[in-house]
Formats: C-alpha cells, structure tokens, sequence
C-alpha cells in the first residue's frame, strides 16, 4: 500500500462530489491509501494571490505542514491545486525568506512548521510514475472501448509539477487511457487554458478558450473528453453549450473527470460508465 | 570580433549560388563565377576581386560573420578573405600545402584549474594531437577543421595538417593522430594523399608510439568504397601504431558517422597521456569533461564555459504555410539533420535555402536576440533567432513551428506586430514626469534620478525578452481582440513604479490598467507563467498589477467583487463556497442569465454527475437564489481549526 496525504482541492468535496465518489475506490484498487489531511483549507485558487500574494502562500504553508506532519507527500485529484501547492513548495524551497516569513505566521496561528520537504503529486503522475501503467492495466474490468481526448490545462504543466512527463507535450494521460483499454485522440489544446480563474468576472473571452478545447476535441475525433482539472472540468461541462453559442462552434461533448473514467474502467459505478457510454453514443461525436 | 577587410574569389567557382543566398549584399553569382559588388568596395570594381580591393568600412561590421559563414559554406572552398590587420585569411587550406593550421581553441588545459581531480594526470603535458586530411573537393578538409574545434574541449591541442607536402618521417614524433580522409576514383588517394601515401608504403616508419583512428569518407556505389581511408588504416597497424578507435567508413551523407565518430574518438584519444600510455579506465571521465558535465574540472568561482557544440539531431519539421493570396493554409513536413546547437532561425534557413525558398518569417540580425523573430515552436512561445534545436526536441522528435498566436499571419510564419503598435501608441506607456520648475520637478523629485535600488527594482519587473512574445504567451490574447495584453500591461505597470513618472501620468496608467483591455481582461495568468523565465517574470508582476489596482480601486469591478468574496469566503468556512460566491459575484442578474442560458439546467440534468444521486443538483434550487449553480453542498461546514485559518487572515490581510 502507497500512502499519500490527500488533498482534495477546492471542489471536489463541494460541488463537484463525483471527484471523491470516484477517487476513494480507486485508489483502494490500486493500493494508494490516502491519509486524510485533517483540517486542510483552501488553496486560494490564484485569486486570493490577487490580492494578496503572501496570504495564499501562508493558507498553503498550512496545507503543506498538515501534510508533513502526517509524514507522507501530496496527492491531488485537481491540475490546478497541484500546480498552486507546486509554485507555493517551490517558493518556499527556493527561498528561505518566504518559508521564515510563512513560519513566522504558522506558529503564531497554528502551532504548526514547515520544513517544505514533502513533494505534491497529480493523481495522473502518481498512476503513471509511481503505480505503473502495468498495475493499472491489470486491474481493468471494463475496458473504455471509447476514443477520448484528454485535457490537462496550463497550471501543472510546468517543470517539476508534472512528474516526468513532458510540460509541453505531455501524453501520460494518453498512455493511462491507453491502458485502460480506451482509444486516445490526441488534440492540440489539450494544454490551454480555460479561463477558469474568471468563470465569473469575464464573459466571452472565458467561454471563447472553453469553446476552443471542446471543438478542438471533437474535431480530433474524440467522444468523450476527460479533465485532469477538476476546476476546469465545470466550463468545460456546466458552460459548453454557452461556450459554444458564444463562439460559435459545436462544443458537444460528454466531459468527466480522471478519477470517474479511472474508477469506471476498474469496474466502479458500472451505472454511471454505462450513463457516460449512451451520452458518448448519442452527442460525442 | 576581428572583422573583415578584404574578400575575394578564387578560380573555379562552380556558380552554386551558395554565397549569394547568405550574403546578397556582398556576392552575386554570374555566369561562370562569383564576384564581389561594386557597393561593397573601394575601388568600386566588380569583379572577384583578385586585386584585393578593401571592403568599405561602413560595412564590415554588419557583414564580417555572414562572409565567413559564406566562405565555410562554399563546396569549393574558393571564398577567401583577410582580417582587418592583414590576419591572415582562415580558408588557407588549399593556399599551403602542408602548412599546420592551428584551430582556436574552445577550452584548453589551463580552464582545468588546479583540481582537475581524476583527469590531472591525463591533462598535463604534451596535449598536441595531429589532425591528417585527404581531401579532393573539400569536405574532408572541412571535417578536419570541425574535429579541431571539438578536441579543444577535450584538453587537446589540435593541429591540422594538409597530407600534401608532409614529412613522413615525422609521423612517428605524434602520439596522437587522426586521419580524415576521401577516396577518389576507383579506389585512389586523394591527390593531396597521393605523394604522402607512396612515400610512406615505399619508406615504412615505424610507427610504434603512435595512437591514431581514421574516418574514411566514400561513396557506396563504387565498388571500392572507402578504400584510402581503409588503407591508410591497414598501413598504420602494419607499422606497429595503436588503433585507439575502429576505422569509421562514412557514405555520401557523412556528417552523421563523422559525429559518432569524433564523439567515440576524441574523449579515447585524449585519454593518451603526454608518456604515449592510453589510460583507458579515464575514459568516461573524460567523457563528462569533454561535455562540460564534469565537476572536477573547475575550482569554486571559475567560470565554465558551456558546451556550444551539439551533436546532430535528426527530426520532423512541420513548418506551418499560409498563402495571402489563395487564403489557403497547411502545414510542410519535412525530415532534417541539423547540429543540436543550430538556432530555429538557422533551421528556417535551411529548409528555405534547400527546399522551398518562398518560406516567409522574420529574420533576426546577425546579434541576434530580435524580439520579433518569435515563432509558437512545440506549443512554446519562443524567439526564433536564439532558442537552439537541441533545447526543444531529441533525436528522432517531430518539432512543429507556427505563427505567434494574437497577432495576424501575413505569410507563413510572418505575424503583423501592428495590434501590438496600435494599442502601445494608444496607451502611452512612456516615461511623462511632471512639469519642471528650476532644478527640480513639480513632485519636488530631482529630475531623472533614481537610485540603483529603485533602478534594479525597475528593471526586474520587466525583465522579459520581448513585450510581443509575453503577449504571444496569453491564451487569452488570441481571443479577445480588445484585451491589449500581458506585454502591454506589464510595460504600463512598470511605467507605473516608476519613481520619474509624474502623478497624473500614474494616475493615467491605473486607469488604462483598470478599465476594458487592462489587466483584468487577462483570464488566466498561469497561461502565462509557465512559459519559462519570461512568462514567470510578467505573471509575478500582473499579479503584482492587480494587487495594487485592488487596493487603488477598492475591490470594485466584477474582478474586484471576485477577489473579495473569494478570500471572504474562504475565510468564513475554510474552503471556498461556491453558493455564495457565485450570488455575490454575478448578482441577481447574472444569476438569471445563467437559467436562461442554460448553464444552471445542466448544472443540475447530469452531465456533471454521471449517473450520480441527481438530488444533488436539486438541492442547488432548494433554496433560490443562493442555491443557482453546480453546488450540492449549500452551505459549507467548517475545515476542523477553523479558528487557524480565520488568524493566518486577520494577521495578514484584514480587508477579508
């Protein structure tokens, strides 16, 4: 068994419950056991950064010394809390001022310190890098059997946040979803963004780039597009038929999360993968 | 850089065209050869230049690399030229038989510094090693004077020898020697080989402390491929000489064997020390010395320099087209093998030269570092006349270039910078400091001074290479064409900072940087982040932008009200809710507009959920408004220590 502390990010015990329906079983499948971060918060989704740079690294430096304290490296079902708990380690590590300035802060209000020696990890690298696409691969009971596109976006697409695989080229999704039996479509926006950090302060330019990745996507082929971002996942969802009015492009396309397309191929939630394959049936394409 | 003062053509130009198309300037190719152009001249003659007329001084500097770039591009080798100072010209080859030509060396012995760890032995003493040529046309000439350049890095002392004229006694006083050499004819030595072979077949020096390797270049259509090289191998064993690499027997298209080969033989030969002994146990030492990779070779504070030279690279090009004219567009796939270290730019000019000279992209100087030369290279936003092949992709890797993405192709690669001009015209990002009253500024600031504390300030919140790439780098620049971008933003933001900017100036910049077009319209600053140290440099400094417009302005604006709630959000529970969030930030009205629009319908119908307990969605409209959005969860429970993050908020921001 793998431990990891596990940070769920910012939705996926909110709004978006399917995250953590789908990544406790799965990782019981694959031997990870995810150690509950007690207490963890949010992390600041790069817009309290906007107002306050130091005050996002400090309710980060939390988050990171709760997981030191449980002994054990990151997990994260979400791109965008990786690459936010990514860029707040690595500042921390590069410079000893802010990890001073972060202490001083964390013992006056927690108690707790940080040594920033633990690594954070997308669930995507730990499957790949850690678990091995062998493992995965034996543990398939319904094989996808559908050709998806996969769409990582910018935010741990960066060096070091991404494990091994290549930042700007990155296919370790292609290969897990080849794995699991599925059919990959590469698609050329697989890593732009989608706005998501202004959902609800910009309007068109945000339903623009979201229009763009889902076209993109069925341009390419696909049926089914899958999210390493679960805060992405809900323009890419929720406003893709707004997207696609916006911009005028079919945008129609069943989206899911990583972790629900993982646990369905290992044979979780048999009802909904069967769900997902008549949406993919009758609009992906 | 010395220049060049004088350049001119020898006999039997084969009219290739070669010179012409990197230098237009300075050659033009007639008839039946090459000459110099009467602008460049003094004597304002065109001719080849056999009388050695000067070029003009007002063009030397701009046109010395690309003459020397030319002259080593010539087959024939017939472009000669002079330093200024009457050096003597570099091309000699041909001009001196048997003249020793000794190649500038790149690293040599005394960058080793006194710790050179497990290789000193190896690395004192004697360091000569001897660099033989048979040439007919040239090529193995070529490859001789590029082994040279590469065995400096190793330690060496390299001399190139012309076979014409040599002394075959003294073979036997190198230890270390090299032989390059092409086959001519049926089987023949080359004619600069011929006299030296007969001498050594017909006199037999022995050649018992000598190390030597030979890379044979030939033509696998002839039945006696390769056979100077093989004998000249066969004749050194038989007079007792070590082989210290196998023969390499190159076909028509030798530069990729010749590069195993000098990689294999150089680090095996260099590890022949001043006694004659091959230490062959420093090899791999010598290996990680020679690629700059070794720790031992440079004392703390020394400076090392970088390997500059990069093996070959074979890969895909597909280089995206677009005809004006037929408004058609695609994308030319073609299969290249280019030294590691040639930049895009140099790439670009390759296939244009050889393949398709209708390719259109802009060019850098000859400085380099042209901030309009970017191209979106594999996904990167990235200065084509500075970023080397060998940084982007390895052997074998498919390397796609495109247009800068913002801005309007005019041809091919060729981007219009003229959004980028008009909304900098429109914005007035300049220094305007107030009006001057006597020796001081009506601030009461001195007049344009700053201190050296202020200025490195400055200067780092703009450090980036060009304000048109970090544009480029915005997925939103490309499609909102009102948003004036990142570059533009950060030039205005800096401008801001500046201590010299009068207060109605800074007043003006806040304003541009607020209102429509400013930094707000930016969707998503990790676009732009991680496009490496530039795109890094410009997120910190937007994000520094917003936090200052944040404070100037009051949290106002759809932005500000986001930001607000956001943090006040996380600070109520310790997570963000969305329920409140998404009431506070869009208002009743935009609350309305997502019913209408459809975005709350499938919010709640499933196609988030999967298959999911649909009465989450439901729960969503239990309770309007609060509940409009993807959001099962109405009201968030409290992270366990609640109280802690309520403190690290009251001890570093109280506005939240």
């Amino acid at each position: 068994m793998v431990k990891y502390s596990y940070y769920p990010g910012n939705v996926a015990r909110q709004s978006s419950m399917e995250v953590e329906d789908t990544i406790q079983p799965l990782c019981r499948t694959l031997g990870i056991e995810l150690i509950e971060m007690v207490g963890y918060n949010g992390d600041g989704g790069n817009i309290i950064r906007q107002g306050n740079k130091d005050l996002q690294l400090a309710l980060n430096a939390r988050n990171l010394a709760i997981a030191e304290k449980n002994g054990h490296d990151i997990i994260t079902p979400c791109a965008s809390a990786q690459g936010i708990l990514h860029e707040s380690l690595k500042t921390f590590q590069d410079d000893p001022i802010a990890l001073a300035r972060a202490n001083r802060v964390l013992e006056m209000t927690t108690g707790l310190t940080l040594n920033a020696e633990i690594s954070t990890n997308h669930l995507l690298h730990v499957l790949v890098d850690e678990i091995g696409l062998d493992k995965v691969e034996a543990a398939v009971i319904n094989p996808l059997d559908l050709d998806i596109a996969c769409y990582y976006g910018p935010h741990m697409q960066q060096k070091g946040a991404c494990g091994n695989d290549d930042a700007w080229n990155p296919d370790y999704m292609e290969r897990l979803i080849t794995a699991l039996g599925g059919n990959a479509v590469d698609f050329k926006s697989k890593t732009s963004s989608v706005g998501n950090p202004s959902i609800l302060s910009l309007g068109d330019s945000v339903m623009k780039m979201t229009a763009r990745v889902l076209n993109d996507a069925k341009k390419a082929g696909a049926r089914v597009l899958v999210s390493a971002c679960t805060q992405a996942h809900s323009n890419l969802d929720s406003y893709q038929g707004k997207a696609g009015r916006v911009a005028n492009k079919d945008t129609n396309i069943p989206v899911v999360n990583l972790t629900e397309i993982v646990a369905f191929a290992l044979g979780h939630f048999p009802d909904r993968f069967a769900q997902l394959r008549t949406r993919a049936m009758i609009i992906g394409s | 850089m010395p220049t060049v003062a004088k350049v001119w053509i020898e006999e039997d130009c084969i009219t290739c065209d070669a010179c012409e198309d990197i230098l237009p300037e300075v050659f033009e190719v007639s008839d039946d050869t090459s000459k110099i152009k009467a602008e460049v001249r003094e004597d304002g003659a065109f001719d080849r230049n056999i009388g050695f007329s000067s070029i003009k001084s007002e063009f030397r500097i701009e046109y010395s690399e690309l003459i020397e770039e030319a002259a080593d591009a010539c087959p024939v080798e017939i472009i000669k030229f002079e330093f200024e100072g009457g050096a003597a010209e570099v091309e000699t080859v041909a001009e001196a038989p048997a003249a020793e030509i000794a190649a500038a060396p790149v690293a040599t012995v005394s960058d080793v510094g006194e710790d050179a760890g497990v290789l000193a032995g190896v690395l004192s003493g004697d360091r000569s090693l001897a660099i033989f040529f048979g040439s007919q046309t040239g090529n193995a000439a070529g490859l001789a004077e590029k082994t040279a350049k590469l065995a400096a890095a190793y330690g060496l002392e390299p001399t190139v020898i012309d076979m014409d004229g040599y002394d075959q006694s003294k073979f036997s006083t190198h230890k270390r020697i090299l032989i390059i050499t092409s086959t001519w004819g049926e089987g023949e030595m080359p004619d600069n080989a011929e006299d030296l072979w007969n001498a050594t077949c017909s006199s037999s020096p022995s050649l018992a402390g000598v190390h030597y390797s030979v890379c044979a270049i030939g033509d696998t259509s002839y039945d006696e491929y390769c056979k100077a090289g093989i004998d000249w191998d066969d004749k050194f064993k038989a007079l007792g000489a070590t082989q210290i690499l196998e023969i390499k027997l190159c076909d028509v298209d030798f530069d990729e064997p010749w590069s195993q080969w000098v990689s294999e033989v150089l680090p095996r030969i260099a590890c022949v020390d001043a006694n004659g002994v091959f230490q062959e146990d420093m090899v791999e030492a010598m290996i990680a010395y020679g690629s700059g990779d070794e720790d031992d070779g440079a004392s703390d504070g020394d400076f090392t320099p970088a390997n500059i030279v990069e093996s070959t690279i074979s890969l895909t090009m597909r280089i995206f087209r677009y005809n004006p004219t037929l408004a058609q567009s695609g994308y030319d796939t073609i299969a290249v093998a280019l030294p590691g270290h040639a930049t895009i730019e140099d790439a670009l000019l390759a296939v244009k030269r050889e393949v398709d000279g209708s390719l259109t992209f802009r060019s850098g100087g000859i400085a380099g570092h042209n901030p309009l030369t970017g191209v979106k290279a594999n996904g990167r936003i990235l200065p084509a006349d500075t970023t080397r092949i060998c940084d982007l992709v390895g052997e074998g890797d498919t390397m796609t270039i495109e247009p800068l993405p913002g801005y309007e192709v005019v041809k091919d690669l060729m981007v219009s910078y003229d959004r980028y001009d008009y909304d900098r015209a429109n914005s007035k990002p300049w220094l305007v400091a107030d009006p001057r009253q006597g020796e001081k500024l009506a601030s009461g600031a001195p007049i344009g001074v700053m201190t050296s504390a202020e200025a490195t300030s400055l200067h780092t919140l703009a450090d980036v290479g060009s304000l048109q790439l970090v544009n480029a780098m915005s997925d939103t620049y490309d499609v909102d064409d009102k948003y004036s971008g990142p570059g533009l933003a950060l030039q205005r933001w800096v401008r801001s900072q500046d201590p010299r900017s009068g207060e109605k100036h800074v007043k003006q910049m806040f304003e541009l940087m607020q209102k429509k077009g400013g930094v707000w319209d930016e969707a998503d600053i990790s676009s732009i982040q991680r496009h490496g140290i530039d795109g890094s440099q410009a997120a910190d400094s937007l994000y520094d932008a917003r936090a200052r417009l944040l404070a100037e302005y009051k949290f106002t604006g759809k932005s500000g009200r986001l930001v607000k709630n956001y943090s006040r959000s996380v600070k109520m529970s310790g997570n963000v809710n969305e329920t409140t969030l998404y009431r506070s930030v869009l208002g009743p009205l935009g609350l309305g507009s997502n019913i209408l629009n459809g975005v709350s319908l499938r919010m709640m119908l499933g196609f988030t959920r999967n298959g999911g307990p649909i009465m989450r969605g439901f729960q969503g409209m239990l309770v309007p408004p609060a509940g409009i959005g993807k959001i099962p969860n109405m009201f968030n429970s409290k992270v366990v220590n609640h109280h802690e993050v309520v403190a690290i908020f009251n001890e570093l921001d109280g506005r939240f």
